[in-house]
């Protein structure tokens, strides 16, 4: 079985979430930890980079759809960025683009980021 | 020996001695002489005294009572038979005295009274020499039969040598096997080997025991040689004095040997003391091992254990929960004796100094010997807990800690080194029947798991549609193949009136127990919503107001709910996040795919506006084709997905065919395509052929 990787990076007021390999119920608790220590650590501008993630399945879904309200409730989001179109398929059948702002680039979604915390 | 025998045995020595009095008695009076005559009393006498001997021996033989017990009734013959001489001597005195003279041959009344202490003393004398034997043969060695069986027969020798046999020299020969008796009786007295498994208390009742006893066998001896006795006794039977004589040597040198010896040992009582019980609690140490099944059977066996084993005030046992954000260990307390969680936690917890802490570091026991001299324990002064020094052992499997075992006592140095070692072994006994428990805990559970499991799978297939059901115009067929555990894909049929017919297919995410409930719910809101809902899309609405409150946040349900209608040849259908349909018409192929989010997801608002409903019409021959993501995600070898490329060509090429035999022909290319590659997410195909 594919492997799965997480990798945080923090910039300026914004975290970023490197995904890498295969997310399935597997390997879903180690994005939940990852989310889980944002959260804990108050960072609730996330963004999460998907260009090395290879396949979703719905238990992986199901992480974003976990942590989605807590962060937002803290006026914050999770964005998403750098699908593959079969990931991006995955998504999009469910109606995630309707949930998440899904962006091509990573730097795009730290833009909007930066757009949304200027008063 | 039999019952009877000893009975026979002890008879035959009464009579005899009753014969003896009376051969006695008779011949004082008529003085007969002959010297056969005085030699076939002797051995009569002899004889007597043997079975005396034997019957004795084979009593004790039989009595197994501790070694004070044993000397403690040794005394008391010693004290019974000296009272009952005196009273003979202060008997004969008076008979003697109201005579004014001492007879010149005795009377049948003095002859009875020297034979009663003759035998009487020569009893004793056998009780005597049988207890010191039981006493040596204690701890028997090598060499401990033989120095005795050398003193026996010397004893026996040296006895005889004492008959006026022999002439002449005779006196020298006597004084001469009469010391290597004694000598022999030193190098016996040495064997005291009893003394040491003696309890303090026991070695308490010994030294007063064997002090009397000493005192009592030097008074006898003095009796036999400086008094009247001896020639009453010699007159009696010659050898019996000396036996006597020699045994009560024996005794003096003997127990003075114990008093000695007990003496010295007193101070290494409590040492056997507690190493005896140290054997005692380790060996019920397999108590433990028999105790795996019940977790908290076995932690409480440990903590009392604990305080048995080193006598401790209090004790109590932690194992380790995990490890918070700082890479402290956090420890659950399982079981405690003579102490609370408050105090546990008050000891435990030292502004920077924590106690666990110098235990894993070092991973040895950490024993403090004055709890209020230490720095890492003067708090527990200002506690109200009497805790004078205090131990805490590290328990660790395989190089890791699992936790700590803690004892305490009231007073300052209660720890020895032979304590920590004690604790040490018995921990490591402890951490491999804590391993054990943990272990049959966890396939008992996985066990139990697996019945779940195995109860979901029927569950589920139940919920799935026993047949397909025949259905005018169209031509349906159906298979659903759960994974190796509990999928969540859910299909189902409902004929809503003579021309409307509703086909659904879903996908409940994750797997197992939880996705088997969620499957039943669906069902049931499917079954009660088709009914009154208007369209797909007002049932899936609907669905997802009645279960967005059911289900956990991390979990949604796909949907795609199509109502063909046979009587103006359309399909309609709404789809909530599922995988479109496949609609064959001709020689065109269209997923169809309408927009929508999974139920679940979010509230009624957004999903009311992103979820679109859509007719097609269809034409005889036609072919829709529903599935679930398990189907055309399954892998082959390389990991490589099926897709639904492959999925629409397979409904191109078969078309023409019954919707049983494309249904077969996919699955079949699904099989071809996977091989043996053992991937498991559930599939579930629904085929409709327009008839």
């Amino acid at each position: 079985m594919a492997d799965f990787k997480v990798h945080q990076r923090d910039g300026e007021g914004v975290s970023v979430i490197d995904l890498k390999g295969y997310l399935d119920a597997h390997t879903a608790p180690d994005l939940e930890n990852a989310f889980q220590k944002l959260l804990n650590d108050r960072k609730f501008n996330i963004v999460v980079n998907c260009r090395e993630l290879t396949y979703i399945s719905s238990a992986g879904l199901g992480v974003f759809m976990a942590f989605i309200e807590d962060v937002r409730k803290n006026k914050g989001d999770i964005k998403l960025s750098n699908m593959s179109p079969k990931v991006y398929n995955v998504f999009d059948l469910l109606g995630f683009p309707i949930l998440y702002e899904i962006f091509k680039d990573e730097q795009e979604a730290v833009v909007r980021f930066r757009a949304q915390l200027k008063p | 020996m039999s019952r009877l025998k000893k009975i026979l045995l002890l008879l035959t020595a009464i009579l005899l001695f009753i014969g003896i009095y009376v051969v006695d008695v008779v011949r004082n009076a008529v003085s007969l002489g002959g010297s056969a005559w005085l030699s076939v009393r002797e051995v009569a006498v002899f004889v007597s005294f043997v079975m005396l001997f034997l019957s004795i021996q084979s009593t004790r033989a039989l009595r197994q009572t501790s070694v004070p017990k044993n000397i403690g009734q040794l005394l008391a013959y010693s004290i019974f038979v000296l009272a009952f001489v005196g009273l003979i001597a202060f008997l004969g005195k008076g008979s003697s005295d109201a005579n004014g003279e001492v007879p010149t041959s005795p009377g049948a009344i003095a002859t009875l009274l020297s034979s009663l202490t003759a035998i009487a003393l020569g009893l004793f004398s056998i009780i005597t020499l049988l207890t010191i034997r039981d006493l040596i043969f204690y701890k028997r060695k090598k060499g401990t039969k033989r120095n005795f069986l050398a003193y026996a027969v010397s004893l026996v020798v040296a006895n005889t040598a004492s008959l006026p046999l022999l002439p002449g020299e005779s006196q020298l020969i006597a004084s001469l096997l009469f010391s290597v008796t004694v000598v022999l009786i030193v190098v016996n007295s040495f064997k005291q080997n009893w003394v040491v498994y003696l309890s303090r208390r026991e070695k308490l009742y010994s030294i007063g025991y064997s002090s009397l006893l000493f005192l009592v066998f030097l008074a006898v001896n003095i009796l036999i040689t400086q008094t009247g006795l001896e020639h009453s006794l010699v007159a009696y039977h010659p050898p019996l004095q000396s036996f006597i004589q020699l045994n009560a040597i024996f005794g003096v040198i003997y127990f003075g040997m114990a008093f000695v010896s007990t003496l010295f040992h007193m101070p290494t009582a409590e040492v056997y003391e507690r190493k005896q019980s140290e054997l005692t609690s380790l060996h019920n140490l397999s108590r433990l091992v028999t105790q795996v099944f019940d977790f908290s059977d076995l932690v409480d066996s440990v903590t009392s254990m604990t305080l048995e084993v080193v006598g401790a005030k209090s004790a109590w046992l932690e194992l380790i929960k995990g490890r918070n954000d700082q890479g402290d260990v956090l420890v659950e307390v399982v079981s405690l004796k003579n102490i609370t969680r408050q105090q546990i936690e008050s000891i435990a917890v030292n502004s920077d100094l924590s106690l666990r802490q110098f235990v894993i570091d070092s991973k040895r026991p950490l024993l403090i010997d004055d709890v209020n001299a230490d720095r890492r324990t003067k708090h527990i002064k200002k506690l109200d807990i009497a805790v004078g020094s205090l131990i805490c052992v590290p328990l660790s499997s395989h190089s890791e800690l699992i936790g700590f075992l803690h004892a305490t006592k009231a007073f300052q140095y209660g720890f020895d080194q032979d304590d920590i070692d004690v604790l040490t072994t018995f921990a490591d006994h402890v951490t491999i029947a804590i391993e054990n428990s943990k272990l049959i805990a966890k396939s008992l559970e996985r066990e139990r798991f697996q019945q779940e499991i195995m109860v979901a799978q029927q569950m589920q297939k139940r919920l799935l549609p026993q047949k397909i059901p025949h259905y005018a115009g169209l031509d349906v067929a159906a298979l659903s193949e759960p994974s190796l555990e509990v999928g969540g894909d859910y299909y189902d049929f409902v004929a809503l009136d003579a021309h409307r017919f509703g086909v659904v297919v879903g996908d409940v995410s994750g797997k197992g127990v939880s996705a088997a409930f969620y499957m039943a719910e669906v069902k049931g809101i499917f079954q009660s919503l088709s009914r009154v809902a208007a369209s797909p899309r007002d049932l899936l609405l609907r669905a997802n107001q009645a279960l967005s409150d059911s289900l956990e946040r991390n979990a949604f349900i796909s949907l795609l709910y199509a109502i063909f209608d046979t009587e103006k040849s359309t399909v309609t259908l709404a789809r909530a996040g599922h995988c479109p349909m496949i609609h064959i018409s001709g020689n065109s192929t269209k997923d169809v795919r309408p927009s929508g989010l999974g139920l679940g997801l979010t509230h009624e608002k957004i999903f009311e506006e992103s979820t679109e409903e859509t007719t097609i019409s269809l034409k005889m021959g036609d072919v829709c084709i529903f599935y679930t993501d398990g189907l055309t995600e399954s892998r082959n070898s390389d990991g490589e997905e099926f897709g639904a490329d492959r999925l629409v060509n397979v409904g191109v090429n078969t078309k023409r065919n019954s919707a049983e035999s494309i249904k077969t022909s996919i699955l079949q290319e699904v099989r071809n395509y996977t091989g043996n590659s053992t991937y498991g997410d559930d599939m579930t195909l629904v085929v409709v052929k327009i008839l």
